[in-house]
């Protein structure tokens, strides 16, 4: 997401394109899994905060650190208090994203985890995408404008030269509540173009674009949404390796990113 | 939703049970369309807050103001800030009920606004249900017990002296982010043997959950899901006169609960 907003005046404009030519200080990573998070929270040394900034009630968990010239941040929901399960899809990245920026205001927001991969799209199981746009699948208002609203398509923050150095795939995301597909859940997945299919995406996406903050989306395939095997199963076979490999590419990009203002990226 | 959270000791559930036969003082109301909103704003002079508890960037309003012995807050999402229509949905309804509870520590929240009926489970065009339970329709996730989490089953805070007094209806409210209705999603909603059916009330039901603020659920039936005519064109014929109907149900509503305490409602 550009940083400037829609209304924004010249002084606005200004301030912030001062900021797209300062170095990344403050990265918040938002994580629906915990099995996806723990890699990350490892490598990169960082530590649960123990006095979090969110309210208490929630299960939201902030690891941080600092590594190279980053704070990093990384956000996980956490476990539903409830039932036990990682709290994932868009309702839990939304009210996270939105209570990391409030609380850690960074000046880049990266969503990453595992989805699924179109093979009609050119995505095999362990490829890591970095999404050029993402999108809403299962958000059905047949109401003009309100269809453009529920789809909420949205363009990511432009890294044309960390696609460059880091050798990762470039594709169309998009996002539903279910790890299953409806035949309209379908046709609407075709109609954003997706190459890869998630739960959180663009929620993560809908928030950092209404409080103006940068953010770039890194999947990993776990499964082949038109290929022959069950989704669920397939996800839970590959979860695990999977994970290890968005892991390493989610460190290149961190890599990249430090020193780094946005402009450069 | 019961105010108790899982693992409370002794001492918070004393302080619980004595809020429980406090009257209640400051209550939420949270609107989804401006059509809905503005007939309530009137009627109880509520007063646009400009120096908003909300953060600058986004578009949710406070319209607060005291009556009789209530502190009176409605939060409408607002309009979407790029396409300009009411920001209707899961995600905003979450993100507002978040921000409200933070910044206002509500006794109570009403969530309300229109819905579409199920004429098979008596509901007719203008009837204003009280939902007794909530759940989602539409995020499956075939995996034990993320199931469970997908479909977020809550009871609503019980009222049963308010339902006696005023006549409402009682029922079960099935919600999703399409205002139409695939076959998965009907499906779905005839395991939750919904009656009624909207676009924010198991959202907002999760939120309150999580920071344990009771909550009950008003819903206007402007369309009969399982009629002949289609929804789009059903709801935007009847919103004006349902959302007339609607306000008058919660001024009754608010008129009940003042001077109460929770638990004789």
């Amino acid at each position: 997401m550009a940083p400037l907003g829609d209304g924004s005046d010249a002084a606005e404009e200004a301030i912030a394109g001062q900021l797209v030519n300062r170095p990344i200080s403050t990265v918040v990573i938002v994580i629906a899994m915990q099995t996806e998070a723990l890699p990350l929270v490892e490598k990169f040394q960082l530590v649960e905060d123990s006095e979090s900034p969110f309210p208490k009630g929630v299960p939201w968990v902030r690891y941080y650190g600092t590594y190279k010239e980053l704070n990093i941040n990384l956000i996980w929901p956490g476990k539903d208090p409830s039932l036990g399960v990682d709290s994932v899809g868009t309702i839990s990245a939304s009210l996270v994203t939105y209570a990391s920026i409030c609380a850690l205001q960074p000046d880049l927001i990266i969503n990453a985890g595992t989805c699924g991969g179109f093979k009609a799209k050119g995505a095999s199981i362990s490829d890591v995408f970095v999404a050029s746009e993402v999108a809403f699948h299962d958000r059905r208002i047949p109401i003009p404008v309100f269809d453009v609203y529920g789809v909420g398509l949205r363009q990511t923050f432009p890294t044309p030269n960390l696609l460059k150095e880091i050798n990762l795939k470039a594709g169309k995301l998009s996002t539903g509540d279910s790890l299953d597909m409806s035949p309209q859940d379908e046709a609407s997945i075709i109609a954003n173009d997706a190459t890869v299919k998630d739960m959180e995406g663009a929620a993560v996406a809908y928030v950092a674009d209404l409080m103006k903050v940068p953010a770039i989306f890194v999947k990993a395939v776990t499964d082949i949404v038109d290929g022959e095997k069950p989704t669920a199963e397939e996800f839970l076979q590959n979860l695990a390796t999977v994970t290890a490999t968005l892991c390493l590419s989610v460190t290149q990009i961190i890599d990249f990113i430090s020193g780094k203002c946005l402009s450069e990226l | 939703m019961a105010p108790h959270g899982d693992g409370s000791n002794a001492a918070e559930e004393a302080i619980a049970a004595q809020l429980e036969k406090r009257p209640i003082s400051t209550v939420v109301i949270i609107i989804a369309m401006q059509t809905e909103a503005l007939p309530l704003v009137d009627t109880f002079q509520l007063v646009e807050d400009r120096d908003s508890v909300f953060p600058k960037d986004a578009p949710w309003l406070w319209y607060h103001g005291i009556y009789r012995d209530l502190n009176i807050n409605l939060i409408w999402p607002g309009k979407d800030p790029t396409l300009g229509i009411d920001s209707v949905g899961t995600i905003s309804a979450s993100l507002v009920t978040y921000a409200s509870i933070c910044a206002l520590q509500p006794d109570l929240i009403i969530n309300a606004g229109t819905s579409g009926g199920f004429k098979a489970k008596g509901a007719s065009i203008g009837d204003v249900f009280l939902a007794s339970e909530v759940a989602f329709h539409d995020r499956r996730i075939p995996i034990p017990v993320f199931d469970l989490y997908g479909v977020g089953l809550r009871q609503a805070f019980p009222t049963p002296n308010l339902l006696k007094e005023l006549n409402l209806k009682a029922g079960k409210l099935s919600t999703g982010d399409s205002l139409e209705m695939s076959s998965q999603d009907e499906a779905t909603i005839f395991a939750n043997d919904a009656t009624v059916k909207d676009m924010e009330g198991a959202a907002v039901a999760y939120v309150a959950d999580m920071l344990k603020v009771p909550t009950i659920f008003i819903k206007a039936v402007t369309d009969i899901v399982d009629g002949g005519k289609p929804t789009a064109e059903e709801f935007l014929q009847n919103l004006a006169t349902v959302t007339a109907a609607l306000g008058q149900s919660i001024t009754q509503v608010i008129d009940f609960i003042n001077g109460k305490s929770l638990s004789e409602l």
